[in-house]
């Protein structure tokens, strides 16, 4: 028996979902090539060969889904992560780090949308615990030399005035990691996601309104430094990820206020360059009691207040709790330990309950 | 607010036209509650409009013979029970005696709703005489329900374009037996061109009625949806809205109850709108309840094949797909629609929380999935899963193609059983 409804979206569907976050990218590859030439050609092929490869043999072996191939999210999630990575990191640490994000950040969940972290951050985290020497040293952020398409290239009066300066940072700047070098392009890529409903509003929105707002309130925020690139690829690519973001509005706009706010403290606390990917995987992990807190008002229903008010205070109060323990173990150099903790955790639960669940849908 | 694109606009501007009528009908015996006992026999000669089977109760209901012929006897069709009707194609009809409706009150007003048979036309099939039984005077607003919001069906909207005298005159009586303050006709803005029309109409009739554009968006029509963009009043599912002072009725019911009290004609007939992208004609027909759908589709150039189509009965969002060509119009049928086949080939939900969006009663049906799988019943309540007016919004607009439609009619089967259960 047929069940209805009888009709279907046809413009919408898992392949089109990621279809439209690659169109997206598209102009940021771009302009990373504009940036470094080769050097980011191979670092985005190392990454979407291993991360198609793997998808391939893991979901066929393990979860027995030949088809998953095709949907598209191997090659979303290798090219996120391609984004987050200085044009110097030797190919086969992509490498490892596409296998990982797939492997770690995907296939041991259960397959595509059961995964509770972001995959493309999974992965660059295990880079950095598993590599550390490589991903943290200096020298792999002194990319001056290397730029294939310089500034001045684009702009050949640049620099005279600061208003231009300040236009040429937004449009073209060759610091950071690959998404990171045009924060227009950027920009246009969510505003593309926005439109086609890929994305929402609320995150970016509350991200940024508490995160900036939060360096206006505070004395001396200019003296801190952040990168707009990474805050902008982390808000718009990163945070508002489907499956590892809360489901309904108001939960979403929770969840982007307490990643800026969390990305806020762990800057105050000196965390350099992982003060994003931490609170973003943070909050990923606190997603499904978000969506379960903000639940939607049911039509005709009224909402008990207080106790509204009491579980949103008990659930920031834990975020913030374990917010401040990874500022304590990454004080202490700890965090490499979360990382091992959570490769045990995952293969455990993958065993004794998650491939039981790889045939249902939720 | 989901927008959902159809053929509406290739079938409104077309007139109603009828059909050769079938050699054989198929009367519904299943009602809103219950089957109806059969009060006639096998083999019998029974007249047009004659009363052939009825069920008791508050609920009750009736089916009238739409022609003239013999009995033949009782059909099983895909799971329910039809009386089977052989057509003798002479239409001996029954006197009909339209009702003296000056000064009547509203004990007769309802005796005549339920003689009729007039039932709820726009798919639930309630029995209106219940829904009417209201107090004269607690009425504040009777709001016609014209928003068909189902996608491709256009059968209401011919109503109010061409026998918008007809409903006004019915308005007029049900103002003065039950005291109404208001009426409003709701109308979708896709619409609007109607508004001058209904308008005028009224005047003609010196009854003032209002009307309200409502958004094109599914599922617009809902009961509660309608009384929400009419009055502004949110009431929640199983709430009666009478008890607000509320009426929501849909035009083919009111278009039923003109016949039966101005005609003294049972309800034996409605229009159908027939569309869909693999149908070679599109319009809206008047048939005869019973018709089995294959003649339908046979009569318009069309033809039972199910490996080209599938053959839905009722609108693409709620109706259901027909198994058999001898599946009959009965009166809750707004249209017949020839679609291509869906095969929705589940993928996981990749928690885009699109059903959320678009649930118009604000639910989660991501975790009624979820919960069903899990049976987990307490789940369920928490998240109000019989709040759900199982529109399909939510499959609708899934990318994955998630079954949500399967856990969300699992899901409250199990909490019927338990409620059942806790009774015994």
């Amino acid at each position: 028996m047929k069940l209805n409804p009888h009709i279907t979206q046809g413009s919408n569907t898992v392949q089109l979902l990621m279809l439209d976050v690659l169109i997206a990218l598209l102009p940021v590859l771009f302009v990373a090539w504009l940036a470094y030439g080769q050097l980011a050609i191979v670092i985005f092929a190392v990454a979407s060969a291993t991360a198609i490869l793997t998808e391939l043999l893991f979901s066929g072996f393990i979860l027995h889904r030949w088809r998953s191939i095709f949907d598209g999210s191997a090659l979303v999630t290798a090219l996120l992560l391609s984004c987050t990575l200085s044009p110097l990191t030797p190919w086969y640490v992509v490498a490892f780090g596409a296998f990982s994000a797939i492997v770690f950040g995907k296939i041991v969940w259960g397959g595509l949308g059961k995964n509770r972290f972001n995959p493309a951050l999974v992965g660059r985290e295990f880079m950095s615990v598993f590599f550390s020497s490589i991903m943290l040293s200096p020298h792999i952020w002194t990319t001056g030399g290397l730029v294939h398409t310089s500034t001045d290239v684009l702009f050949p009066q640049a620099a005279e005035r600061f208003s231009e300066s300040y236009m040429q940072g937004l449009v073209y700047k060759t610091t950071g990691a690959l998404g990171e070098y045009s924060l227009l392009i950027l920009w246009l890529g969510g505003l593309y996601l926005l439109l086609r409903k890929r994305i929402s509003w609320h995150i970016p929105l509350a991200l940024l309104t508490v995160f900036i707002g939060l360096f206006w309130l505070v004395p001396d925020g200019d003296d801190l430094s952040f990168s707009m690139g990474g805050l902008l690829l982390g808000t718009l690519f990163m945070a508002t990820d489907m499956p590892s973001s809360p489901t309904n509005a108001q939960g979403k706009l929770y969840y982007g206020a307490m990643i800026g706010l969390l990305a806020f403290i762990f800057i105050l606390g000196n965390i350099r360059f992982e003060y994003m990917s931490y609170s973003i995987l943070l909050l990923n992990g606190f997603s499904d009691r978000i969506s379960a807190t903000f639940r939607p008002r049911v039509w005709g229903h009224t909402i008990d207040w207080k106790q509204q008010v009491e579980s949103i205070v008990m659930l920031t109060l834990s975020i913030l709790a374990v917010g401040l323990a990874i500022l304590s173990l990454y004080y202490y150099q700890l965090t490499d330990y979360l990382v091992y903790l959570f490769i045990l955790y995952i293969i455990f639960k993958f065993n004794f309950s998650f491939h039981k669940k790889v045939n249902n849908p939720v | 607010m989901l927008l959902i694109p159809s053929l509406k606009k290739k079938t409104k501007h077309q007139d109603i036209l009828s059909l050769p009528d079938p050699p054989l009908f198929y009367l519904p015996l299943g009602s809103y509650a219950g089957d109806m006992q059969v009060q006639v026999a096998e083999g019998q000669q029974v007249q047009m409009y004659q009363q052939l089977a009825a069920s008791t109760g508050p609920m009750s209901a009736k089916v009238h013979a739409p022609v003239s012929g013999t009995i033949v006897g009782i059909t099983e069709i895909s799971g329910d029970r039809f009386l089977t009707l052989k057509n003798d194609f002479r239409y001996t009809a029954q006197q009909l005696s339209p009702p003296d409706v000056d000064g009547m009150g509203s004990a007769e007003f309802l005796a005549i709703l339920a003689e009729a048979a007039v039932e709820g036309s726009g798919g639930a099939r309630f029995p209106t005489h219940l829904k009417y039984n209201i107090a004269p005077g607690t009425l504040d607003t009777l709001i016609v329900n014209g928003a068909e919001c189902e996608p491709y069906l256009s059968a209401d909207y011919l109503l109010m374009k061409t026998a918008c005298d007809n409903l006004m005159r019915v308005l007029q009586l049900v103002q003065r037996v039950l005291a109404s303050r208001k009426i409003v006709f709701a109308i979708e803005r896709q619409h609007r061109e109607l508004e001058k029309l209904l308008l005028q109409a009224a005047k003609a009739f010196s009854l003032t009625v209002s009307v309200t554009l409502l958004p094109n968006a599914y599922p617009q029509g809902g009961e509660l949806q309608v009384i929400k963009s009419v009055t502004g009043l949110e009431i929640a599912k199983g709430t009666i809205p009478a008890k607000h002072g509320l009426l929501v009725s849909n035009v083919g019911t009111l278009w039923a109850m003109h016949d039966a009290f101005f005609d003294g004609k049972p309800y034996t007939e409605r229009i159908v709108t027939l569309s869909g992208n693999r149908s070679k004609t599109l319009g809206n027909y008047l048939v005869k309840i019973g018709t089995p759908v294959g003649h339908l589709l046979v009569e318009t150039g069309n033809a039972w094949d199910s490996d080209r189509h599938s053959v839905i009965i009722g609108g693409p969002m709620m109706g259901r797909a027909a198994q058999s060509p001898l599946t009959p119009i009965h009166k809750g049928v707004g249209g017949v629609l020839l679609l291509e086949h869906t095969n929705p080939k589940a993928m996981n939900c990749i928690a885009c929380g699109y059903c959320v969006d678009v649930c118009p009663q604000r639910l989660m049906p991501l975790e009624f999935v979820r919960h069903n799988q899990e049976g987990d019943l307490a789940q369920l309540k928490s998240y109000h899963l019989d709040d759900c007016i199982a529109c399909g919004a939510c499959a609708y607009a899934c990318p994955s193609d998630v079954p949500l439609m399967y856990h969300i009619q699992s899901g409250k089967a199990k909490l019927q059983q338990e409620r059942r259960n806790g009774q015994s």
